[in-house]
């Protein structure tokens, strides 16, 4: 039985901006964003829901977008990376840190981490070095080895992390 | 698209979520949706609706009842069981489990009804459940509450018929002095477990009254060990009970290789982290005692 001549009228506020579409139902939400939106924070990696790299804020709550379906997410909100910055294109605090820390050398899980880390930022734990790690345990990156990273969130918390041992660059 | 052609239906209420089921064939409950749409991908099932539960507030509550019976909705997220003050209190082995589960995105979106409904063999409420004798209430069929045991029924499966939904998990209180103990080898931290076992010791006057000791991560249901269970009631809590659990005889396992690890390191395994739950149990309540 094929029911895709069934499609889903949604409504949908993303990155403030309210969009309206008719989508199939089984479209998945990261599909949605990047083919007919044009948002282009979500990255589709490996469409398991194991690598983060899709990871958008969805009323409120940090989700993988490629376990999602757009149906799924009418009449709510969806952030993606591109709400992070500035109208201006101004780098928030956390995106400075990225920067300044090297926190990424080819790009692709970059805009997963920082919902992630804007995520663990906004929770109110005590970002210890273990706590942010564990914290981006579903944000996978194949370049960095976390480590700058970790320290870039931890930096954007407020804490000294060039003080740290042995994580300068050599 | 990755997905095969389906149709989403959001039914408002818990009677209309069941009349869904039964009208519509082929029909599924979507709840969180963190391993069944996974499964869509892959064509591992192929429903041709699914029927999306997760925003029934109906399904959503954790409570406490007057008799002290922990109440979860069936689409209690694994964060909203992990935060709840009232689960931290009354069933801290749940607690300490949902905060643990995969990453902090599954855990805003799979749901305790989810997870045991799909009963993987890796998954990780189905054991505890069970140690816990956890009640599965649902409605749309005609028995409207199940114990554990009868809940699940095999690798996969469970008793639910498919016009059937899952509404509550229902956790009796924990005698006093009761210990739960949870122990695993898994992949990664919060990661796929290779071995799982848990242990509940009910305790009265520093011997084992009554036990419950539950395998997961092996072929089936839930293993429930009643030969160590017997051997264990009577004994005093002290380090002997690990000994005592061996002499009760070999672990009726039931697994196969696969990719992670063969058959019998996952035997073998299974029995580490059986006497590491047996271990912690009675340390925790030497130190429950003092």
């Amino acid at each position: 039985m094929s029911t895709d001549e069934d499609p889903h009228t949604i409504t949908v506020s993303v990155d403030g901006q309210v969009e309206e579409a008719v989508v199939a139902p089984r479209t998945l939400l990261v599909h949605w964003l990047r083919d007919a939106l044009d948002k282009r924070g979500p990255k589709i990696g490996c469409d398991t829901g194991n690598c983060g790299a899709c990871t958008v804020v969805w009323d409120g709550l940090l989700v993988k977008s490629c376990m999602v379906l757009a149906a799924q997410v009418d009449g709510g909100s969806v952030r993606t990376a591109a709400s992070l910055c500035g109208s201006d294109g101004t780098l928030n605090r956390l995106q400075q840190c990225f920067s300044e820390h090297h926190a990424l050398q080819c790009g692709y899980c970059t805009s997963g981490m920082l919902m992630t880390a804007e995520d663990l930022l906004d929770s109110g734990d005590e970002l210890t070095e273990a706590a942010v790690r564990r914290g981006l345990k579903g944000n996978i990156c194949r370049c960095t080895g976390y480590h700058n990273i970790v320290k870039a969130i931890r930096a954007a918390d407020g804490q000294d992390v060039d003080q740290d041992a042995g994580e300068h660059e050599g | 698209m990755i997905l095969p052609p389906l149709q989403y239906l959001r039914p408002r209420s818990v009677p209309e979520a069941v009349d869904l089921l039964s009208r519509v064939d082929g029909s599924t409950v979507l709840a969180g949706g963190q391993t069944l749409i996974n499964m869509l991908k892959l064509d591992l099932v192929a429903p041709a609706a699914l029927v999306d539960v997760h925003r029934l507030d109906e399904l959503r509550g954790i409570e406490l009842d007057a008799a002290g019976t922990l109440v979860i909705g069936a689409a209690a997220t694994y964060r909203e069981i992990a935060e709840s003050p009232l689960v931290r209190e009354h069933q801290p082995a749940v607690s300490t489990m949902a905060g643990g589960l995969v990453d902090r995105q599954v855990r805003n979106r799979g749901t305790i009804g989810g997870n045991c409904c799909l009963n993987d063999p890796a998954n990780n409420f189905p054991p505890l459940l069970t140690a816990l004798r956890a009640r599965f209430r649902s409605t749309g069929g005609p028995i409207g509450i199940r114990s554990a045991e009868d809940f699940f029924t095999g690798t996969l499966a469970t008793a639910l018929a498919p016009d059937e939904l899952l509404t509550a998990v229902e956790i009796p209180a924990l005698p006093a002095g009761t210990v739960v103990e949870h122990a695993h080898l898994q992949l990664a931290a919060d990661s796929w477990a290779i071995a799982r076992a848990v242990v509940r010791l009910d305790v009265s006057d520093d011997t084992v009254s009554d036990a419950r000791v539950v395998l997961g991560a092996v072929l089936g249901s839930p293993l429930r060990l009643s030969a160590i269970e017997r051997a264990l009631v009577g004994r005093p809590v002290d380090a002997t009970l690990p000994q005592a659990a061996d002499e009760a005889g070999a672990l009726p396992i039931d697994t196969v290789d696969d990719l992670h690890c063969s058959a019998g390191y996952r035997r073998e395994m299974a029995h580490v982290q059986l006497r590491r739950a047996l271990r912690a149990a009675v340390e925790r309540s030497t130190d429950v005692d003092r």
